[in-house]
C-alpha cells in the first residue's frame, strides 16, 4: 500500500504543472542562496544584507581582490569558469553596465547560462 | 638563489604543465645584505622570502598553463605557514600545484622542504595582468633558461 506522497520526496527536478517561466524562477532562487551564502562567508557580511537587488561592488563593497575569491569559489561550486576578463572588457569598452554582472539577480541568471551551457 | 634580484628560483627540476605541478631548488647563499641586518649575528632567512620562493615556483607555471599572455601577479596569500628556521647554505626544494584556472585569475597551492622536512606551505591567488612591458616580456626566455624552465613550448 502507498503512503501519502509528502512534497518533501519529491524530485528535485519534478516540476509538475507549472510553467518554465516558475522552474527558471526556482532555479535563480536557489542559485541565489548559494551565491549569497559564499559572499557572507567569503567577505563577512551578513547574510541579511544580502539581496537579488544589491550591487557587489556599490552597495556590498565588495573589492576586486575579494571578487576573485568569490569567483574562486562560484567556479568550484558550479563547476563553471565566470568569464571575468570578458566581463571587464565589455564595461571598459562601454558595452555592457556593471549592473549587467555585478547586481546579484544578474550575475545569478549569467551563472545559470554558463551551467546551462556546460550542459548542452 | 639570487636573493639580490628577488630570483628566488636556481633551478626546475620538474615541469609537468599537463599535470599542473612544477617542482624547483632554491639554494639559500651563504653572503647577504640581507643576513646582516635579519639578524645581526644571527643570519635567519625571512619567512616572508619563503613565501616568495613559493610564489615563483607556482608563477612559472602559472605562466606556462596560461601561454605567458600576461604576468601573474601575486594578489592573495593564505593559510601561509612558516614551519621551520632556514639558514644561510640551506637547499631547498618548491613544489607548486595549480589548483584552479579561472578567468584572469589563478588559484594554488605550494610547498618547501628542507633536508626532507617540510619548511612552508601556503595557498596562492594569482591576478594574470598584461605584461606592463614588452621588455619583461622579452627576458622571461633568457631567464627560463637559466633556471631550466621549457617557457618558449608553452608562449601562445
Amino acid at each position: 500500500m502507498r503512503g501519502p506522497m509528502r512534497p518533501g520526496l519529491l524530485a528535485p527536478g519534478w516540476a509538475g504543472a507549472s510553467s518554465s517561466k516558475d522552474q527558471r524562477a526556482r532555479l535563480m532562487s536557489t542559485t541565489f542562496d548559494k551565491v549569497a551564502e559564499i559572499i557572507a562567508e567569503t567577505c563577512d557580511i551578513p547574510r541579511e544584507n544580502i539581496k537579488p537587488e544589491s550591487h557587489a561592488i556599490n552597495d556590498l563593497e565588495i573589492d576586486s581582490l575579494d571578487f576573485l575569491d568569490i569567483a574562486f569559489a562560484i567556479d568550484k561550486a558550479f563547476g563553471i569558469k565566470l568569464p571575468l576578463e570578458q566581463w571587464t572588457q565589455e564595461v571598459n569598452d562601454g558595452k555592457a553596465t556593471t549592473d549587467q554582472y555585478f547586481v546579484l539577480k544578474n550575475l545569478c541568471e549569467r551563472i545559470d547560462e554558463l551551467i546551462a551551457a556546460k550542459g548542452a | 638563489m639570487r636573493l639580490e634580484y628577488f630570483q628566488m628560483i636556481d633551478r626546475f627540476v620538474a615541469v609537468d604543465v599537463g599535470g599542473r605541478v612544477a617542482r624547483a631548488i632554491c639554494t639559500v647563499p651563504l653572503q647577504s645584505t640581507v643576513f646582516e641586518g635579519h639578524f645581526p649575528g644571527y643570519p635567519l632567512m625571512p619567512g616572508v622570502l619563503l613565501i616568495e620562493c613559493m610564489a615563483q615556483t607556482t608563477g612559472w607555471l602559472v605562466s606556462a598553463l596560461t601561454g605567458f599572455t600576461g604576468l601573474p601577479a601575486l594578489a592573495g596569500v593564505k593559510e601561509g605557514k612558516i614551519r621551520n628556521a632556514v639558514f644561510p647554505g640551506d637547499e631547498l626544494e618548491f613544489e607548486g600545484k595549480v589548483i584552479h584556472e579561472g578567468s584572469g585569475y589563478a588559484v594554488g597551492e605550494a610547498k618547501g622542504w628542507c633536508k626532507g622536512a617540510v619548511i612552508c606551505d601556503a595557498t596562492l591567488t594569482y591576478r594574470i595582468v598584461p605584461y606592463p612591458s614588452a621588455e619583461l616580456r622579452a627576458g622571461l626566455w633568457e631567464w627560463a633558461e637559466r633556471i631550466n624552465f621549457p617557457a618558449k613550448e608553452f608562449a601562445k
